[in-house]
């Protein structure tokens, strides 16, 4: 390898790129979808976040204006808690349109999180979503694609590889030349760009940048910055191998179809007939199936709660449990409650395992196609996953289950159990109880949910190289 | 033999015969192959959810009717789950829309209604996301690249190979020749939709009826459209590579750039607050009766219902009666924003065709949508008979739960059934009518193109 020989091949490359027109064209088009993106997605964020936070404001001022209650009415007024879009999410909307927006937390039940924004739409949605990241990852290549597609099938077909080949340079420093200056130019065009939008953004919707979004956007910047080298390695290693430049391009553009269209529509559907996940109706029979097993709570005869009967009566030493000097209809609710949650996670995490395996389809094709490696990094480091959803869910359920065992509580030590529906307590008693705020996943955990992918764009970057060596080393392709 | 017709033989041999007819037409029939498998399979998938329910529903009411024997039937009315379908139409395997984000199956309780029209279906969000390769997929994406690939070099080519001049000197008329390429090509086109169609009918079992040809037609003007526009750009009379850059622009152009930013544009002028603000509103409205004395709260059920005023309800402790009248005077609260939520929706969807009519690729998608009954509409229809069907069922309940009827001395499975939304046959015409007016243009400016770069033009220089 010589050094020197890399940079002057880089420097021209480099040079020849700005000298052009189109390049410069597209990347004017690209930019200006890339700024309207990133406006439009600050705007929708933070207007759809307002939006929630003025929805939930409300709630909240009902749950602590509510009147002197029974506890369990107010178990069953329940609350509702409304998702906020995480402060990258302008970004890359990831999974967002498609998952429930608000959802409605009582006693007994455990509610779906409702009203997603795809459900709202009528198909539009679906052709892709207009985002800097969609920009990125889907036609950031493709003008790569157009830069260099001749970058080395054109020097074949008009002679010049030949003559610099006398010249003491190898083929693979000049396969290694073209790269950096492709590389170099991609990268100078579109890094700054992203990592300004990207703290521009999260100063806008977040009000400020934490450690946490620094490292976010440090990461991100990285990430791309290795996916724009994977892409610019594969157009270089195409470019090599055609005898003209049309060949390129057309072999390009058909890949570019593959990675981006035809590998992850199929990836994911295969996914899902590989692992097939029970529907609504299934996945609610079985969890009844399995609490009606382990203890109905409004079956008089029910062997779990008479044993738990006996058990009450004995600890307290009475006979009767009107003489109990707890509500014993409250503890029969909180056990119902304790059994019906502690079944519902189980299959709820049983689901879950299900989908992720469904995802996994897709992680694993990401060692065959780089896109789907980047989309799932991207999503995850921008709040936007799989996981993040999954969080909320559980943690709205936590809260739900935690405030109306609470509730239970109250019901349990101020209520007594003769003429138990008329008497109600201070409001008092749940204006105390803390508001439900979500805690974001945190990066060590978003990066190891995305360690398939992450591994598979560190191998795509090391198979580039190697791929650039392997043409290099072949005489056919040099002529 | 006559010349323009040698000439044409042998066109259609060279691209026959060529690599590219071939590879195309086999990759895209195997896509195809696929992608019906899985408009089946997540179609079928849901029917099979659906066929479950009469059995699901039966065992629910008979465990609510055991459980409740003995209690009145205003207590027993709490519990039971009513279940409703919305049943795929014979095209939904073709163009499976929305129907994977929406739910297809909805249970309603006795209670107040708004709360429980927005339960979404369990599903793996990333392949919400990811979206479906079905038919439509098929024809709406993949079959404009098709054509890019068999139509970019059909006459740059052979400029760039040096056989164009020789053509021009031999061929008696450059109309002829230009003419006879297009031709074939066009043909084969056609025919491999034709096929792709042909053998979605057969293994979709696509009934061969009115909505069924419309889809043809929808998929053929389409085809016919991206022809045209391929057809616009080679009649520049640039090289291959600029043809086929060109050209997949304008499909990211038309496929991803303008859905998108069209997508923005709706969510942005038309917002939908009122779903979160009708949930609010019911809670509230419902659960505020509680604290309010029972009397205006009948009054505003007797309104709708006067003929249970003659049953007496106490207005100083808790009754059934009174118990449904709180549920009613929720939905009664925030009726007026949940009519407006439906209203927004239809101005979405309004919106969304009136946009379509500026890209036909969206308005192809919009259609097939439509013809298959999967789009918003479709959804919102199927919302609304759950709405009618719950009146059904509290209608047929009021008056056991007045009476104080003993559990088991009421039919719980004599309620009015559940009828399904039927397949409704909307008019497509504008949607088809765009897509024809835009292929239309594109062929006009075509001609208009071909004239000036490929008739007209006399060899000054050596070009």
């Amino acid at each position: 390898m010589h050094f020197n020989f890399i940079t002057i091949i880089a420097r021209q490359e480099w040079a020849s790129i700005f000298r052009s027109k189109i390049p410069l064209s597209l990347f004017t088009v690209l930019l200006f979808v890339s700024l309207l993106a990133t406006f439009t997605g600050w705007q929708y964020v933070s207007k759809f976040n307002h939006q929630q936070k003025t929805a939930h404001h409300q709630v909240h001022d009902q749950w602590m204006n509510q009147p002197d209650r029974h506890p369990h009415r107010v178990a069953h007024y329940g609350y509702m808690v409304f998702r906020e879009k995480s402060p990258l999410s302008f970004f890359d909307f990831g999974l967002d349109s498609y998952v429930g927006n608000a959802v409605f937390l009582e006693a007994h039940r455990q509610n779906t999180v409702n009203m997603s924004e795809a459900g709202f739409s009528n198909g539009m949605l679906r052709f892709g979503e207009l985002s800097m990241a969609m920009v990125l990852q889907l036609l950031v290549p493709l003008f790569i694609i157009f830069i260099g597609f001749q970058t080395v099938a054109g020097l074949k077909q008009n002679g010049v590889l030949k003559i610099m080949l006398c010249q003491r340079a190898s083929f693979l420093d000049i396969l290694i030349g073209k790269t950096a200056g492709i590389t170099g130019v991609v990268w100078i065009l579109f890094l700054p760009l992203l990592l300004l939008c990207l703290i521009a953004g999260n100063l806008l919707i977040a009000g400020g940048i934490n450690a946490d979004a620094l490292l976010r956007i440090m990461l991100l910047t990285i990430l791309y910055a290795l996916y724009f080298l994977i892409i610019t390695m594969l157009v270089v290693t195409v470019s090599a191998m055609s005898k003209s430049s049309k060949n390129a391009l057309m072999a390009l553009v058909l890949i570019w179809m593959l990675f981006f269209i035809v590998i992850p529509k199929s990836a994911q559907t295969l996914g899902s007939s590989l692992h097939t996940a029970p529907d609504k109706i299934a996945f609610e029979q079985a969890i009844e199936a399995d609490v009606s097993k382990q203890g109905d709570s409004h079956d008089p005869d029910d062997p779990h709660f008479l044993q738990l009967k006996a058990a009450t009566l004995k600890k307290y030493g009475v006979d009767s449990i009107a003489a109990l000097p707890v509500n014993y209809g409250a503890l029969v609710m909180q056990e119902g409650e304790t059994i019906s949650s502690g079944i519902f996670n189980k299959h709820f995490d049983n689901l879950i395992g299900i989908y992720k395996s469904q995802n996994a389809v897709s992680s694993i094709h990401g060692f065959v196609d780089p896109y789907l490696a980047i989309r799932n990094l991207s999503m995850n480091l921008s709040g936007t996953d799989f996981d993040s959803f999954t969080a909320f869910q559980k943690q709205t359920e936590k809260y739900r289950f935690e405030k109306t065992k609470k509730l239970n509580e109250i019901h349990l030590t101020q209520i007594k159990y003769q003429n138990d529906s008329k008497q109600k307590v201070s409001a008092e008693n749940w204006q105390k109880q803390p508001d439900f705020t979500f805690r974001p996943v945190p990066v060590s955990e978003n990066l190891s949910a995305a360690g398939l992918s992450l591994a598979a764009l560190l191998l795509w970057v090391a198979a580039g190289i190697g791929a650039l060596t392997y043409v290099s080393s072949k005489r056919a392709y040099q002529l | 033999m006559n010349i323009h017709l040698k000439v044409l033989l042998l066109e259609i041999r060279n691209f026959l015969l060529g690599n590219t007819v071939l590879t195309g037409a086999i990759s895209l029939l195997l896509i195809g192959l696929y992608s019906f498998y899985h408009g089946h399979h997540v179609i079928s998938r849901q029917q099979q959810t659906i066929a479950s329910v009469p059995a699901v529903q039966k065992n629910h009411l008979q465990q609510i009717v055991e459980h409740g024997t003995g209690k009145a039937a205003g207590t027993t009315a709490y519990y039971p789950f009513f279940y409703t379908t919305n049943p795929a139409s014979p095209w939904a395997e073709f163009s499976v829309g929305q129907r994977d984000v929406n739910p297809f199956t909805l249970k309603v309780k006795m209670l107040a209604i708004e709360g429980q029209l927005y339960d979404s279906e369990l599903t793996n969000p990333l392949t919400l996301l990811v979206g479906n390769l079905d038919a439509s997929f098929v024809f709406v994406f993949l079959f404009p690249l098709l054509i890019i690939a068999f139509t970019y070099n059909a006459l740059s080519e052979e400029q760039e190979n040096g056989v164009w001049k020789m053509v021009r000197t031999t061929a008696k008329s450059i109309h002829a020749a230009i003419a006879g390429k297009l031709l074939v090509r066009l043909i084969t086109i056609l025919g491999i939709a034709l096929l792709v169609f042909a053998a979605a009918v057969a293994a979709l079992r696509l009934p061969v009826s009115l909505p069924t040809f419309k889809l043809l037609s929808a998929v053929m003007f389409y085809v016919l459209f991206w022809f045209m526009v391929a057809m616009m750009v080679i009649a520049l009379g640039k090289s291959s590579a600029f043809n086929a850059t060109a050209l997949v622009c304008i499909w990211i152009f038309l496929a991803i750039l303008f859905p998108g930013a069209a997508n923005i544009l709706v969510n942005n002028s038309i917002p939908v607050p009122e779903a979160a603000e009708t949930a609010i509103r019911q809670r509230e409205g419902y659960h505020a009766k509680w604290d309010e004395p029972i009397k205006p709260t009948m009054e505003k059920f007797y309104a709708v219902y006067p003929q249970y005023r003659k049953y007496p309800v106490p207005d100083d402790k808790y009754s059934p009666g009174w118990y449904y009248a709180m549920q009613f005077s929720g939905d009664l609260e925030s009726a007026h924003s949940s009519e407006k939520l439906f209203d927004k929706l239809m101005q979405r969807q309004r919106l969304s065709e009136r946009i379509g009519g500026f890209n036909p690729v969206i308005a192809a998608q919009q259609s097939l949508n439509k013809i298959a009954n999967t789009d918003l509409t479709s959804h919102i229809r199927y919302l609304q008979s759950v709405k009618a069907h719950h009146r059904q069922i509290r209608e047929y309940f009021y008056p056991f739960i007045f009476e104080d009827t003993p559990t088991e001395s009421i039919d719980w499975a004599g309620y009015p059934a559940y009828e399904p939304v039927r397949y409704t046959d909307e008019p497509v015409r504008s949607g088809l009518l765009a897509i024809l007016c835009w292929t239309a243009g594109s062929l006009v400016i075509a001609l208009i193109l071909f004239k000036r770069n490929f008739i007209q033009i006399k060899d000054i220089q050596n070009a």
